[in-house]
């Protein structure tokens, strides 16, 4: 699309208050605009799907206020003069299974992440479905990448000890007219797409596996290949394996700028002093746009997408055993999601979710009651029994999208020394194994080549989980480790001992909200009601710190206060 | 270990219950997930407690360690620290599968107590949205770390829901020295006991807002505001009416939910009135040789009907041997709440029958009343009947003319 | 005439006090108890209290503690200022007074927990 065409189709939308020039090889949006729908419509119009040639959309809109960053309170200078190899900014999935990667050879890597924990941005704030594919077309990355990554799962999953259930995925249908169309489109998925073991299957079979599906859906699309995985623990798994394998891991560390000089950055400005990386990886979702702009490297823009999922209670899990999705002619063609589904997750419970809702603001993950009713509306269309009354929790993620709705894998267009891995949206956690991979070695490449690390154990091992044992593997550990039997969260069944596994993991995270990611106490149906206290001691004691100065995530996010008698000792 | 009676859960329902198996002869032992016995009276500190049952105003733990002095000196065997990861039926016993920090053990029991008391229905449940801040507590969260670690969960709250613990907590917090800026109530009438709005909330002069609720909570790391909405008489919030109160917790009080996970995994049926098991006369549940008591039976707002419901079933457990039943389940009327016990055991001694119940909503003058078949054959008259307050009513059941074909219905009527 | 709820029992009812030639009338009341506390709202306003004292124990970081009579209530917070200085160095059990004749208000500030004395009653497996 030449850039005549797409002033013409803006002038016909907005008139002459948008235009369009051809700037370094992107598409520069300028003018002003009222609201943010606005603005992202007119990002959308100028973006050709899957184009290499982004949308650099510097519309000025009204609806959007400063948005201050969240940003960590500490201030010290502990990287002050550290000189690294890689450093990758961010510590979602994408950045964390890139650092696990590289240090398959023997480089220096420091991953920092603003916030005090990995994985607290779109990377544990989603479905954690892995996905199969059937939706991308050739030519995208994401097509590129979503088979092969797709396959490795139970490879990688295996390795880093995290749990992995390939449940298997229905597309459902309502209308029955529809059926031969579909054959046509799955064996065309099949044969021109690679996406080989989809297939269409009757509502009698349906209702062989989900017994409590909607008996009007007539068949559906089937995707054996399709999985799920948590989403946090993956990320987690895959930090603490390349920190065990010699990566440092910085949290509450945010890039406050950079110094670049003739096409290179010499230097990162952080909370914690100047860092002198040779390469810089943008793994910062949200805000990768504005670290490439800071690298002096910005040819994309992030539109956030906002996406609300609902956690059920296990006792509605034993209602559905895999994922599905309903899909309408009227519903979802405008969206870039499948309007979410439901979700059999791999802790039993039901995930419910997401939607998708376009907002300008990059760190707002309130969630509303629309958001829930929308979902629940649109999925109980696949299993009319399900209710909100069964709903324990509630979360919203942020996607970084960008207006070509594909991955950026590249390395810097104008700065040399960094590699940009943006733009990552759903199926971005499906496709981080072999993204990681391939990226890694690029960044061999552009270090000029690095020495295998004959050290690298790919094997990490997560804290045990006792409630999944038997009786006699179970008092064998205990033997060992008495306080695997004093149960803490009463609801998860966990013990004081896999929490104080979780504060002993190699990234230590001490916070209520660290141990809950790790090992699940307040993620049941009390939400931490009887053991948050317990767990807040705990971490108190481990640390031998006055129960006050713990904190439920952040540094700033304050668990209790110390009364006037004097510390919680 | 073999015993008669194993009792789960060590609060004062099953404290009750044990002391009276074993005076009943059984061989008894209490299980207790806590390192301590006396459930959540540990943390209950405020007095009121025992006021029939020992003509006294006791505090929390005043009135359970009563029980737990007469445990030690009855010498009943009791596993702390242990928590009940299932149980299994065998002919005639149950196997009841426990682990502490000695492993997994295994005992076997004629008859169990299920005493597992309730849990705090939470923000989410009632759907309170926004962030996801610290700072937002259940009642009972923010009463375990201000009576128990003696550390402050706020300085400066607003608490929804006027439930008994919401309102003790309110002037608990106050005393402490924090400041509660209202409580805030969805219904149009209070949820709690009158006298505790009285002397928890009229006298240190914190505000009662009736058909209000919290909508939204602000602040991404510590709460910093609330969203509250006046409510429609459908209780949906009115947007209009929305404002924002800066505060650095939100504690919600918003109704308890007795604890039944293991009871259905046995196969206990449960009423979906009580959220408790289905029992008869003598509390004993669908499975035969299971017995619910307390908080696990039905939301009590007095301890003394606790223990009083935990000394039956213990009695019922020690006596429990494996008989035909003639179940009769009550039908209960749309005007009550719930009605507990809901069944009858016509082979059983019904003679002495306690009965519990609330209205499903405010009635003045009314009266109680059982049907048989369509016919009134009894009735009681009431001033007034409100859902915050559990009636209690004790009947010879035996005097009525009740066979197993019989149509059995509770209903209130109003008077004229 | 004022009107208020008894709190003497959970029953609650709702009081009418009413001075008439000098005497307090009460109405409302189902018992001799509500009478009493009618007349003591309008005269001098008492109220029970329960709180916490800090302890050297690490494991009982609190104990919980009563005063053992009804104070009145505009001294109610001058009675806790004090409570919040005490720390409890030795172990005592239930009932046992902590500071006699607190604040000289006639009331004793006694202890209504033995978590100092029995950290456990008996672990039996």
């Amino acid at each position: 699309m030449n850039i005549k065409s797409i002033n013409k189709k803006l002038r016909k939308e907005f008139g002459d208050r948008v235009n369009a020039s051809f700037e370094n090889g992107c598409i520069v949006l300028r003018g002003k605009l009222p609201t943010w729908e606005e603005t992202v419509r007119a990002g959308q119009l100028a973006a050709t799907p899957y184009s290499t040639t982004h949308v650099v959309n510097d519309i000025d809109c009204a609806e959007v206020q400063d948005e201050k960053m969240h940003l960590p309170l500490l201030n010290d200078t502990a990287l002050e003069g550290r000189r690294v190899q890689v450093l990758i900014v961010g510590g979602g999935i994408t950045g964390a299974s890139l650092a696990r990667e590289l240090m398959r050879y023997k480089l220096d890597v420091l991953l920092v992440d603003k916030e005090g924990d990995l994985a607290l941005g779109a990377s544990g704030r989603n479905d954690g479905e892995v996905h199969p594919g059937i939706d991308l077309k050739k030519g995208s990355l994401k097509h590129k990448y979503i088979r092969r990554a797709n396959h490795m799962y139970e490879d990688i999953c295996r390795e880093l000890d995290v749990p992995f259930i390939r449940t298997g995925q229905y597309a459902c249908f309502t209308d029955k007219r529809l059926l031969p169309f579909v054959r046509l489109y799955v064996q065309y998925r099949k044969h021109i797409d690679g996406i080989e073991d989809s297939c269409v299957v009757t509502a009698k079979e349906l209702r062989r596996t989900e017994e409590n599906i909607n008996p009007d859906i007539a068949f559906a699309i089937s995707n054996p290949s399709s999985g799920c995985v948590s989403p946090y623990n993956l990320t987690i798994a895959y930090g603490e394996n390349a920190v065990q394998n010699g990566a440092a891991v910085c949290l509450n560390t945010v890039v406050l700028g950079m110094t670049v000089k003739d096409g290179r950055i010499v230097s990162v400005e952080t909370n914690r002093g100047t860092v002198y990386p040779e390469i810089v990886v943008n793994a910062a979702g949200v805000y990768a746009d504005k670290l490439a702009q800071m690298a002096n490297d910005r040819f994309f823009s992030i539109h956030p997408r906002r996406g609300t999922n609902s956690i059920l209670d296990r006792k509605a899990g034993k209602k559905w055993h895999g994922i599905a999705s309903v899909v309408g002619l009227s519903t979802g063609s405008k969206s870039h999601t499948k309007g979410g589904g439901i979700l059999h997750t791999v802790h039993d419970n039901l995930l419910v979710g997401p939607d998708a809702v376009e907002t300008w603001e990059r760190e707002n993950t309130a969630t509303s009651r629309e958001s829930i009713e929308r979902v629940f509306n649109k999925q109980k269309i696949t299993m009319p029994s399900l209710t909100e009354r069964d709903i324990i929790t509630y979360f919203t993620g942020i996607r970084a999208a960008t207006y070509e709705e594909d991955f950026i894998i590249e390395p810097g267009r104008n700065t040399k020394n960094i590699y940009h891995i943006a733009g990552i949206q759903s199926p971005g956690l499906t496709t981080a194994p072999a993204v990681a991979q391939d990226v890694a070695q690029e960044i061999v490449k552009m270090l000029g080549g690095a020495e295998e690390n004959p050290d690298f154990d790919p094997v990490r091992k997560a804290p045990p989980v006792l409630r999944e044992m038997s009786d006699e593997e179970r008092s064998e550990l205990i033997r060992k480790n008495p306080d695997y039997g004093v149960i803490v969260c009463r609801c998860e069944e966990v013990s004081k001992g896999e929490i104080i596994d979780a504060l002993r993991s190699p990234i230590c995270v001490p916070t209520v909200d660290g141990v809950k990611k790790r090992v699940r106490p307040g993620m049941g149906r009390c939400q931490g009601g009887f053991c948050s206290p317990l767990v807040t001691k705990i971490i108190a004691d481990y640390l031998g710190i006055p129960v006050s100065d713990v904190r439920k995530s952040n540094e700033a996010s304050v668990m209790v206060y110390e009364s006037d008698r004097g510390d919680g000792k | 270990m073999n015993y008669d009676v194993i009792v789960i859960g060590g609060g004062p329902g099953g404290l009750a219950a044990a002391i009276s198996a074993t005076e009943n002869g059984a061989h008894c032992l209490i299980i207790e997930r806590e390192e301590r016995l006396g459930g959540m009276l540990k943390q209950c500190i405020h007095d009121g407690f025992g006021l029939s049952r020992f003509g006294e105003r006791l505090a929390g733990p005043e009135y359970v360690e009563r029980f737990m002095d007469k445990v030690r000196e009855e010498n009943i065997e009791t596993s702390l620290s242990t928590f009940v990861t299932r149980i299994e039926r065998r002919d005639g016993s149950f196997e009841v599968v426990t682990v502490n920090s000695d492993g997994v053990a295994h005992h076997t029991a004629k008859a169990v107590v299920l005493a597992t008391g309730c849990r705090e229905r939470t923000a989410k449940q009632v759907f309170i949205h926004g962030t996801r801040p610290a700072g937002v507590y259940t009642a009972g969260t923010a009463q375990h770390f201000t009576n128990r670690l003696g550390v402050m969960p706020t300085k400066r709250c607003v608490i929804l829901g006027s439930g008994d613990i919401g309102l003790i907590m309110a002037r608990r917090l106050t005393l402490e020295g924090a400041e509660v800026i209202g409580v805030y109530e969805i219904n149009p009438t209070p949820s709690g006991l009158t006298r505790n709005i009285h002397q928890c909330l009229h006298d240190f002069d914190i505000p009662l807002h009736l058909s209000h609720t919290v909508t939204r909570v602000f602040g991404k790391d510590r709460l910093e505001a609330v969203e509250v909405c006046r409510v429609d008489e459908s209780m949906k919030p009115i947007p209009e009416t929305a404002e924002r109160i800066d505060c650095d917790a939100l504690i919600v009080s918003v109704g308890l939910i007795p604890e039944n996970e293991i009871a259905e995994s046995i196969g206990v049926t449960l009423d979906t009135r009580t959220k408790g098991p289905v029992v008869d006369a003598q509390l004993m549940t669908s499975v035969p040789g299971v017995f619910s008591c307390g908080n696990a039976l039905h939301v009590n707002d007095l301890v003394d009907f606790v223990s009083a419901s935990g000394e039956l079933a213990g009695m019922n457990a020690a006596r429990f041997a494996a008989a035909e039943r003639d179940e009769k389940r009550f039908e209960v009327g749309n005007n009550l709440m719930y009605f507990v016990p809901q069944c009858l055991d016509l082979n059983a001694d019904n003679s002495k029958v306690t009965y519990y119940f609330r209205s499903a909503k405010i009635f003045g003058k009314c009266r109680l009343s059982l049907y048989a078949d369509g016919k009134e054959i009894w009735k009681k008259a009431y001033p007034f009947l409100r859902p915050p307050e559990m009636k209690e009513l004790v009947l010879d059941m035996t005097k009525f003319d009740i066979s197993g074909d019989t149509a059995l219905r509770w209903e209130i009527e109003v008077e004229e | 005439m004022k009107e208020f709820n008894c709190i003497v029992c959970p029953r609650g009812c709702l009081l009418h006090a009413e001075e008439q030639d000098g005497e307090i009338v009460v109405t409302g009341n189902t018992c001799i108890r509500g009478h009493d506390f009618a007349v003591s709202e309008l005269t001098c306003p008492k109220r029970s209290l329960c709180s916490l004292v800090k302890t050297v124990f690490p494991e009982a970081p609190v104990l919980p503690v009563k005063l053992s009579c009804d104070i009145p209530k505009d001294r109610i917070f001058d009675a806790m200022d004090c409570i919040k200085t005490v720390v409890v160095c030795e172990r005592i059990g239930r009932g046992e007074v902590i500071v006699p004749d607190l604040l000289g208000l006639g009331a004793d500030l006694i202890s209504t927990s033995d978590i100092l004395i029995r950290q456990q009653i008996k672990a039996t497996l």
